[in-house]
């Protein structure tokens, strides 16, 4: 059994139901956040050393996110966090009513970053909802284009966002006790990356002069480079759509995205040993660094990338070719896979806005999946977006997100969840150049320039900022070999002359269709739920990978992940005066998780389609 | 090269993006391109970077909210280079590489790449505050021909008074009152 909060089992045959005698199944504790405020404000006036620290915003991630945390400064620690969405992203209002041919190209926009993954979820969604199965060559040349996808991402947050957290620069300023501890600490992979030092390494890890800085910026060019061979241009794709790719693929095209492709090959490793150095050196030079942003492993994961033989885009089939996806869907709790299914995924998925600018909504008109899985009237098929603005505060409403949770748990997503499940579950069809052993993965990166290796990425025992972002750089040659093992596939396919990319579809004019996208982004977790009636969009929503890590607390009091991360991150940082504090270790826990906020929230659409206003009440001062 | 920068549907905040298809029908001096310049300031350096001519001179047609100016006015700056603090450079590249279109932000990220060549123009037109819509408003669509007619003239080089030209430079961007005559 999956749930262990939901009053949901499953008899012998595996078949759902409710637990008999709950009055109410889907009840849930309300608690008074206040009690807490009024603590805090108490403290406050007692100690002169505990200060409200506001990062408004939150620099070097994508989007609005800003953070509000109280620090006692004296005893080095947090104690309390509040993670606050200060846009609103109005796409589920957006497509309602909207022809859903429309809805790849609309919801695309949700991101500058990631636009190919939320375009590909809507077509997966309209592909389960009308019952569209794409030819073998369409598959391929998606998960090519989306692996591609993230290896514009990941080199991107690795070296421009996150990586100055770890620049010599940064550290000379916050702790500069580890400036000559890392001059004599020699690096261990100097034969990949060539630095003698860790030093050497931090130097150039600066932003905007050091090399490592500049070379991810010419990395993202390559990545852009073969994506718009498939996607037509970056970074909205104008060739995904429900049932394939409108891009004529031709063996000159795969060329061309090899040349490209194989240039990961040797950044992924020389990726994966610049990170593990650095991170080593920090873990080592001070333990304490293992509670920078740690929380359990305790995350969700759509998979992705979906092989060409077992995707069918079904609901009924979703667990069979979900389970044979390159990367394993599923949920983690506590460092263990609880559920690799994807019905079982969809079905323990709720939405909380008793601490966002939203209404509740009424109504639980799909009591349960198309299976006969209870659903929650909180899920995203019932759930409504209604914007309801309003004063900030910490007791009640703060954020633009919303609370979701599986099985009643806040979940976090990365593109590290994808590898974390797949290593962990070992249930991933045989790949080429992959190996899953249950406490790791195994990447057999062909040889380029560099000699051919096999790198091994480990489940790590503390789930912390440093493995968030070392497990990332192992993402890199993760998505170049799924991209390879595709890329040979599509040659084959071309081989044999199955060159079609794509099935026609007509949207049905009568009745109502749901359907759900699932595939994961660059920073993890994404789904598209969308409900057709009569040929329109009736319902959207949207759940990004952002809308779990920044979430606000659920309604009985339970942190989102970058709220309860923070909490749990020392104070590291050297300064004599409260006033020379950066946040640094702050920062470097919620920059961890690759916060794109353009994902979770936009701009509010007020009163009618052509009023935007911009409601940015971020100010954290007089927020009580 | 004469570029356009803007989200679109954004009224008269998308005067680039709505003006470009005109701009591109214009039969200007030979050797002129017309871009479509949204896709993002590191793509446009890694263009620059890559070109094996370069340009003479850069006209963005762009529309900024500013202080005191009257919906449809038209001013001209001249890019005088200069950055900003490196913090507020690092700013821009972290909103570049995330998608977010900004013409100061392309201004910066091309100083600090060193891709501008010695003459860089922006025709900015006033819009007035954020609105979404598909068209300009009166006051925007009777400018038009001025827009033009002042694009024209700087790829010309003529026409244009000096004291017509404002001053615009990066290390002074970010502070709202930053150009002068």
């Amino acid at each position: 059994m999956c749930f262990k909060n939901l009053p949901i089992d499953f008899d012998k045959e595996g078949n759902a139901f409710l637990i008999k005698g709950v009055k109410d199944p889907y009840d849930h504790k309300v608690v008074d956040l206040g009690i807490e405020q009024d603590k805090l404000k108490l403290l406050m006036e007692k100690n002169g050393f505990i200060k409200n620290v506001d990062y408004d915003p939150v620099t070097r991630v994508a989007g609005a996110l800003a953070f509000h945390s109280v620090v006692d400064l004296q005893k080095k620690e947090v104690l309390s966090t509040n993670s606050m969405a200060t846009l609103f992203r109005g796409y589920e209002v957006i497509l309602k009513g909207r022809d859903p041919r429309d809805a790849a190209y609309i919801s695309s926009r949700a991101c500058g970053v990631c636009g190919g993954v939320h375009a590909t979820c809507s077509a997966l969604a309209i592909e389960m909802a009308v019952g569209i199965k794409p030819p073998p060559l369409g598959v391929v040349m998606r998960n090519i284009l989306l692996a591609i996808e993230y290896l514009y991402d990941h080199p991107l947050h690795l070296f421009l966002l996150a990586g100055p957290d770890y620049s010599e620069e940064l550290v000379r300023e916050t702790n500069p006790e580890l400036i000559e501890l890392a001059a004599n600490t020699p690096s261990k992979n100097k034969d990949i990356h060539g630095y003698s030092t860790v030093l050497d390494i931090m130097k150039d890890l600066n932003p905007l002069k050091g090399k490592l800085y500049l070379e991810a910026l010419s990395m993202t060019r390559v990545a852009r480079e073969a994506y718009v061979l498939i996607g037509g241009k970056y970074p909205h794709p104008q060739s995904v759509v429900p049932g394939g790719l409108s891009v004529t693929v031709t063996t000159s095209v795969l060329n061309e995205v090899y040349s490209k492709l194989i240039k990961f090959f040797d950044y992924g490793q020389k990726t994966t040993g610049i990170w593990d150095d650095v991170f080593d050196f920090f873990l080592k030079s001070n333990p304490e660094y293992e509670k920078c942003g740690v929380r359990p492993a305790t995350m969700m994961d759509t998979g992705v990338w979906d092989r060409p033989d077992s995707y069918d885009a079904t609901f009924e089939n979703c667990d069979k070719w979900g389970e044979a996806r390159w990367s394993t869907p599923g949920v983690l709790v506590d460092g263990e896979v609880v559920t690799t299914k994807l019905k079982q995924l969809n079905a323990g998925i709720e939405e909380f806005v008793e601490h966002s600018f939203y209404e509740k909504w009424e109504g639980h008109k799909y009591k349960e999946d198309p299976s006969g899985i209870p659903l929650s009237p909180n899920h995203p098929w019932n759930k409504e977006t209604i914007p309801k603005p309003g004063k900030q505060s910490w007791r009640e409403r703060y954020s633009w997100d919303t609370a979701p949770t599986w099985d009643r748990m806040p979940m976090e997503a990365g593109c590290y969840s994808r590898m974390y499940i797949t290593a962990k579950a070992k249930i991933a069809p045989e790949s080429k150049f992959l190996e899953n052993t249950g406490h790791s993965m195994k990447i057999h990166v062909p040889k380029h320039k560099l000699p051919e290796k096999t790198l091994e990425w480990h489940i790590p025992k503390h789930w912390n900022a440093f493995e968030r972002n070392r497990a990332r750089a192992y993402c890199i040659p993760y998505s170049a070999m799924v991209a390879m093992d595709n890329w040979m596939l599509a040659m084959d396919l071309l081989k044999k002359g199955e060159s079609k990319v794509s099935t026609p579809f007509e949207i049905p004019k009568k009745g109502t269709h749901i359907g759900f996208g699932a595939w994961g982004a660059g920073r993890g977790f994404l789904t598209h739920h969308l409900v057709i009636e009569k040929g329109v969009i009736q319902n959207y929503q949207i759940i990004t990978p952002s809308t779990l890590n920044a979430a606000p607390r659920t309604p009985w009091g339970a942190k989102g992940p970058y709220e309860e991360a923070v909490l749990n991150t020392p104070i590291l940082e050297k300064f004599d005066k409260t006033e020379d504090y950066k946040g640094i270790d702050i920062l470097r826990a919620i920059r961890s998780f690759d916060p794109c906020m353009p994902c979770t929230t936009h701009i509010m659409a007020k009163d009618s389609d052509h009023m935007v206003t911009r409601e940015v009440t971020t100010c954290a001062c007089g927020i009580e | 090269m004469i570029g356009t920068v803007g989200y679109h549907l954004l009224q008269n905040h998308s005067v680039g993006p709505i003006l470009f298809e005109k701009l591109k029908k214009i039969k200007f001096l030979k050797n002129i391109e017309v871009e479509e310049m949204n896709w993002g300031p590191i793509a446009i350096v890694q263009y620059f970077q890559s070109l094996k001519v370069s340009f003479d001179r850069i006209i963005f047609l762009v529309a900024i909210e500013r202080p005191m100016r009257k919906i449809g006015a038209i001013d001209i700056f001249k890019w005088k280079g200069g950055l900003p603090s490196e913090t507020q450079i690092q700013a821009c590249v972290g909103d570049a590489a995330t998608g977010v279109i900004s013409v100061e932000n392309l201004l910066i990220i091309g100083e600090f790449f060193k891709i501008w060549p010695k003459e860089v123009y922006l025709v900015d037109v006033e819009p007035g505050p954020e609105i979404a819509g598909e068209y300009l408003t009166v006051e925007v669509q009777n400018k038009i021909p001025d827009i033009l007619d002042l694009i024209n003239k700087i790829t010309l080089n003529g026409g244009l008074l000096e004291q017509d030209i404002q001053i615009l430079k990066g290390d002074s961007l970010f502070k709202k009152t930053s150009y002068a005559k």
